[in-house]
């Protein structure tokens, strides 16, 4: 794992101080968990995500960066660009490559920083606006800490565990309240499945410039719920990749601090759990799903037999080929891993895991049901018959649902015709009664009229007369 | 002791007094008002807004109408501009909301003006009407202002379509699919086959009374079997031999079960026919067919 920490751009002191101050807590609770930890500052000219065209690190943690403005005047020596970037290393372009080979990234934002335009692109591409004013930050006069903020309102309280749909998993929940000082504003585009909003603001939350003169508001950037403080993208290659609004949130300061809401009652913050929460999510601690035996066979096969291992020694498990109108189970054991182990998957009843019968396009849409769990997997099963076309068809589950890495698993099978000799015989259908008699009517005739033929007598005398002509 | 009680009640008293009178964000001569394009100054709806308080009426906004709201925002009883001079539009039923700022003057004085077109498509589509508040808040610890105003009744122009809210891709349980079958192919009425059935059956003994009726007889056996019995006995009997492989060839057998043996009878059927048509032969040259 990778953080980097930009703020120490030519300043290695302070890169150690705010080091200490916001990393200790929420990366001692990851490095807690197994991680090696490695810090870089942009400005390392050895500094690679890729070695070798592979990706050096799993996991990158990016901190916001000192503006050049309010850095030190020693180090301005590019000061055409008043906030050039993260460097050579950190391109745009190679953070989107680190995502596609499956890296993710945890980018915090803050308000006192403004945010560098690479970083401001990147989320373009991922259709994450960030405000114009890189200045901006979120207030709400309503939902603030009291204690800290009472004149500027701008370290929000928000409760944790809002949840995103009611069919999706709730991973960022909880009671307590989390605040949220000195957060950028994201806008999520709507067309994009892939982004979701991990903690949004109130209803009357907004955007604005504190460096901006005017002691009005007037065209907020972003208002109200539209404001997404953590938003989350989850990439088709199930690689995660989270902004966090507000860097100070993390800092020793908050993990456990003391708040006062605006009715004046106090309470402690819940960031500690929440960054945990994120972080967790992010590094595929969380909502990572493993999928395990995929099976299916002839519902009839199995009989009064228990369990499908009579099937598999029976050697009817997974054909290629099945018929027209089988009766055909399909199984499927997936794990969730939480944390640090693989527990069962659980789906909300209002959710359901299903499974496609597909050629070209579905010709059953099922749910799975579960009919089994272990402590780390459940079985989820379906019987169906198959359609009645021929051809490849696909067995498909597709379960892409936001918060959980995507399955998409498929088994090829060929459905072939009724061969001949599987047809219903003709005397069992009714309508075919009639010709199978006149057949056996003829036979009979044919053979009764063989039999006088050969040994009857001419049946009048005077035939021979008239034959002998 | 008691004093000391008598003392800290007291203070509270004074405390929960000074939260009480505390200054407040509020507004005055608030009117909201309707206005038709083209239509003079005074045509339309015309309604004023108290504070803390909601119109009972909902407020209908046709298409090519203007909302108009009018206020004056005051802090504690004085005119002020704040920073945050919102009308906050909501939808109940989705829970939905989107703000509008007022352009506010130094003075408090604040203007806003709405029109369809400004509302989000997701709202225009409410079927219900939208909560609309005024939200005044600013910096510092003066308390902030957020009480409902009054509900919108969007009044959507029936010619004009809705600008297009397409759902856009969520991922999510998608409904389910079940494949229609073609339907099995059925038969007639039983009774009625089974009458064509009896008539086709009926066919062999009118057939064979017929015969019988033009004197039909097997008054040669006994002639054909004495001179030549093996070559008749056995032509007969492969033919209804025959006729058994082809009832085994419906009922059970393959091709290549049944073609040996039908080869093997036809064989059979071919010597003894010859050997037996023989006879035949000469039973019609002895002048007795």
């Amino acid at each position: 794992m990778l953080a980097l920490d930009p703020r120490s751009y030519g300043n290695e002191k302070s890169a150690a101080s705010l080091m200490e101050e916001v990393l200790i807590l929420l990366l001692g609770c990851i490095s807690n968990r197994g991680y090696k930890l490695t810090f870089e500052s942009p400005k390392n000219d050895k500094l690679a995500l890729f070695q070798h065209g592979e990706r050096a690190f799993d996991h990158i943690l990016l901190l916001p960066q000192k503006s050049k403005g309010t850095s030190s005047p020693a180090n301005v020596d590019d000061f055409g660009l008043p906030n050039p970037g993260l460097g050579p290393a950190l391109t745009p372009k190679l953070l989107v490559q680190f995502i596609n080979q499956n890296g993710n990234i945890l980018l915090t934002l803050s308000a006192d920083y403004p945010t560098p335009t690479s970083i401001s692109s990147l989320l373009l591409e991922l259709d994450i606006h960030l405000p114009p004013d890189r200045d901006s930050l979120v207030v709400d006069h309503f939902n603030y800490d009291a204690a800290s903020a009472s004149e500027k309102h701008d370290v929000l309280l928000l409760p944790q565990g809002s949840r995103l749909r009611s069919d999706v998993k709730d991973y960022f929940g909880g009671d307590g309240t989390i605040a949220f000082p000195r957060a950028v504003a994201q806008e999520l585009g709507n067309s994009n499945p892939l982004l979701a909003p991990v903690l949004r603001a109130k209803s009357t939350a907004y955007s604005y410039n504190p460096k901006d003169e005017a002691d009005v508001v007037e065209d907020p950037f972003a208002v109200g719920e539209q404001i997404s403080l953590v938003s989350s993208m989850q990439a088709r290659n199930s690689a995660r990749f989270t902004v966090f609004g507000s860097a100070e949130a993390l800092e020793n300061k908050w993990f456990d601090g003391k708040v006062k809401s605006v009715d004046g009652k106090d309470c402690k913050t819940a960031n500690r759990e929440f960054a945990k929460q994120i972080a967790a999510w992010t590094f595929m601690e969380l909502g990572a799903l493993k999928v395990g035996r995929v099976e299916h066979h002839l519902s009839s096969i199995t009989g009064d037999a228990a369990g499908n291992d009579s099937v598999a020694q029976l050697g009817y498990l997974n054909p290629t080929i099945y018929r027209v109108k089988n009766e055909v189970t399909f199984n499927i054991e997936i794990s969730e891993y939480s944390y640090d182990h693989l527990s069962h998957l659980k789906i909300d009843p209002s959710d359901a895991l299903q499974l496609e019968i597909t050629m070209l396009s579905p010709y059953h849409r099922l749910n799975l049901i579960p009919i089994s769990q272990t402590p780390n997997s459940t079985t989820f099963s379906s019987t169906f018959k198959l359609p009645d076309q021929h051809g490849i068809f696909s067995f498909r589950v597709n379960y892409k649902r936001p918060f959980l890495t995507n399955v998409d698993i498929k088994r090829e099978v060929t459905v072939r015709h009724f061969a001949h000799d599987e047809w219903p015989r003709s005397w069992e259908i009714s309508a075919g009664w009639v010709w199978i008699a006149g057949v056996w009517i003829t036979i009979a005739g044919w053979v009764a009229f063989v039999g006088i033929w050969l040994w009857s007598e001419p049946a009048y005398e005077q035939s021979k007369g008239k034959k002998m002509q | 002791m008691r004093l000391s009680r008598q003392l800290l009640s007291f203070l509270l008293v004074i405390y929960a007094a000074s939260i009480s009178v505390a200054a407040t964000w509020g507004f005055e001569d608030a009117t909201v008002s309707v206005n038709k394009k083209g239509a003079g100054v005074g045509g339309g709806f015309k309604e004023k807004i108290g504070e803390n308080k909601a119109l009972s009426k909902p407020i209908a906004l046709g298409a090519s109408e203007t909302l108009k709201i009018l206020l004056t925002t005051k802090e504690d009883n004085k005119a002020k501009r704040p920073h945050q001079a919102f009308l906050l539009v909501k939808d109940p039923q989705s829970n939905l909301d989107t703000s509008f700022a007022f352009q506010v003057k130094e003075n408090g004085k604040g203007k806003i003006e709405l029109t369809q077109k400004d509302l989000p498509a997701q709202l225009l589509s409410s079927t219900g009407p939208l909560d609309a508040s005024l939200v005044i808040a600013s910096f510092g610890s003066t308390k902030p202002y957020s009480v409902k105003a009054f509900d919108l009744a969007v009044e959507l122009d029936s010619g004009s379509p809705l600008p297009s809210s397409e759902k856009p891709l969520r991922y999510g349980k998608l409904p389910q699919i079940h494949h229609i079958f073609k339907s099995d192919p059925n038969s007639p009425p039983k009774i009625i086959t089974l009458i064509f059935t009896a008539a086709v059956v009926a066919a062999l003994p009118v057939l064979l009374g017929a015969w019988i009726s033009l004197g039909a007889n097997l008054n040669h056996f006994s002639t054909a079997f004495s001179s030549s019995p093996i070559p008749h006995a056995l032509f007969f009997c492969s033919i209804l031999a025959i006729e058994g492989v082809f009832f085994k060839y419906y009922t059970s057998w393959n091709l290549f079960q049944t073609l040996p043996p039908a080869f093997g009878i036809g064989l059979v059927t071919f010597l003894s026919g010859s050997r037996a048509l023989r006879e035949v032969q000469g039973r019609r040259l002895a002048g007795l067919r």
